[in-house]
């Protein structure tokens, strides 16, 4: 209980870490969600990813040089938030476009994109010792060393990122749900769907930049699966799939910080044994409803 | 804005070529669609009635020719679209009222959440189909008859000149498809409204419909509905 009422105190030292991580925990399931509803978790994995490889060039290319930071111009992070964003847009206006075009074969496209880029940042990463570093630390989730402008950047992105989606969550479940519907109702479906992976792609280059690809995706895909087999309605799913989200990173900062592990892969496993409880009391559920 | 008389085509078709991603299934249709008809379109599974059902909806583009749609007041006619239900993902946690409540958002300007008088009106399309009951349960749920209740509601809801259903009465029980038929058919005669139904059962079609467009070999051809007769 004293490491609970520490972390929760105004004064805690890695407070800006702990609101990152409860940011991150509210608002990434609530874009899981559609990545979920959609059948496009592995998009959710492949869009980190590709994020991550745009953080490890724009890293690679100021580590050899080819990139000057000026006083009071980029910093090495927004460097690296230029670079996730610039990939993460690349991916879902391609993903807009073939889905478009009814390109067949998408989803063998995002599995090579993913393992492509997985194996770009490696080899980006290989010769630049000083970018690994940074890499491998986002990679890893290390939370704890998120500054306040990363707060901030976090915070103002996945707020504005949440609000457009609230703002437009009836376009966004039609094109989505029923798109021959929005079709003969005249909607832009195309535009639609442009905006949700924009959207998405933001969401994830932000999340990317403050707690690596690993915790994002785990806060994208997990509080959602966690929590469908209990909603009956979208309001129901989106909202307790955001506060589960919410609550774990907060139990999962203190754990991890009671036992001296890594935030972002606690976070994770917490994430992971309430999916299984949550399946679990699914599966009693549908036995004592089917002996009946 | 000029009215269009009531006889007058809601659609007309000229040397259209209907079908997917440019290749046509249907080449060089020629015919007109009447304002108040329940039309079956039947044929052989495959032979092109989706796809020509698709694109008098504008979820298909026309691969060549014209497909003019003309509504009571000049504009496009507003269409109320029934999709077959296995097309809608059971993933998603929608309740049936939801789901009816979405043949509004046609109406509803971008950002714009519903008015009372929506969800009232919504409310009212699932009563007459005979799913007030189930306004609270979640959709992916329901039978296949019920789901076609509120689907039907849910093209109600868009206040349609005419209603395009893509096999209505697939699939479901012998009891369900004999309400769903004769709900269709009050509609045409009460509101009236224009249906145009593909079916593949031809007594069906036969019984509900006022004329039956076939569609075999390629070619689409008005038939009276006593032919239909014959061919059993």
């Amino acid at each position: 209980m004293n490491v609970f009422t520490e972390v929760l105190s105004p004064t805690f030292l890695l407070r800006d870490a702990l609101y990152t991580s409860v940011v991150i925990g509210l608002a990434c399931p609530v874009i899981g969600v559609f990545l979920v509803l959609r059948r496009m978790v592995f998009m959710g994995v492949a869009l980190p990813q590709l994020s991550s490889t745009g953080v490890a060039l724009a890293l690679s290319l100021h580590a050899l040089g080819h990139i000057h930071v000026e006083h009071g111009g980029l910093d090495e992070h927004s460097l690296a938030f230029v670079g996730a964003l610039t990939f993460s847009i690349l991916a879902v206006t391609a993903l807009a476009f073939f889905e478009q075009r009814h390109v067949a074969w998408n989803e063998a496209r995002v599995g090579a994109a993913y393992v492509l880029s997985a194996a770009a940042s490696l080899l980006l990463l290989a010769k630049c010792p000083t970018a690994e570093r940074g890499w491998l630390n986002l990679f890893k989730g290390e939370i704890i060393a998120i500054s306040n402008s990363d707060l901030k950047l976090t915070v103002g992105t996945l707020a504005a990122v949440v609000f457009v989606l609230w703002i437009f969550r009836k376009e966004i479940i039609l094109v989505s749900y029923d798109r021959e519907l929005a079709l003969t109702l005249r909607k832009r479906v195309f535009g639609w769907n442009l905006l949700l992976y924009l959207l998405i792609g933001l969401a994830i280059s932000v999340a990317v930049i403050a707690v690596g690809p690993l915790v994002t995706f785990g806060f994208l895909l997990l509080p959602p699966m966690a929590v469908r087999p209990f909603a009956g309605t979208m309001r129901q799913f989106v909202v307790a799939a955001s506060v589960l989200g919410g609550v774990v990173s907060v139990a999962g900062f203190v754990l991890a910080y009671q036992w001296d592990l890594p935030v972002g892969p606690t976070d994770v496993a917490l994430l992971g044994i309430v999916c299984g409880v949550g399946h679990g009391v699914q599966w009693l559920r549908s036995r004592a409803l089917s002996s009946r | 804005m000029t009215d269009t008389p009531t006889d007058s085509p809601w659609a007309r078709l000229t040397e259209a070529s209907v079908g997917y991603d440019g290749k046509a299934v249907l080449a060089g249709l020629t015919l007109a669609l009447r304002r108040g008809e329940f039309t079956a379109v039947v044929g052989e599974n495959g032979s092109g009635k989706t796809t020509l059902l698709k694109t008098l909806a504008g979820i298909l583009p026309v691969v060549a020719g014209r497909v003019e749609l003309t509504g009571t007041g000049g504009t496009l006619p507003v269409i109320g679209y029934v999709p077959q239900r296995d097309s809608l993902d059971a993933v998603w946690p929608l309740s049936a009222y939801e789901v009816a409540l979405m043949g509004t958002y046609g109406r509803l300007a971008i950002g714009r959440t519903f008015t009372d008088a929506e969800r009232r009106l919504t409310r009212e399309c699932l009563a007459q189909t005979g799913a007030a009951d189930l306004e609270r349960k979640p959709f992916s749920v329901l039978s296949g008859g019920q789901k076609q209740r509120v689907l039907i509601a849910r093209a109600l809801a868009t206040v349609p000149e005419v209603l395009l259903l893509d096999e209505p009465t697939a699939g479901i029980d012998p009891e369900a498809t004999r309400a769903v038929m004769e709900l269709l058919s009050r509609l045409h005669h009460e509101r009236p409204l224009t249906i145009l139904m593909v079916n593949h059962d031809l007594p069906l079609a036969r019984r509900h419909a006022t004329e039956v467009l076939r569609v075999a070999d390629g070619q689409v051809r008005f038939e009276s509905v006593g032919d239909l007769e014959g061919r059993r």
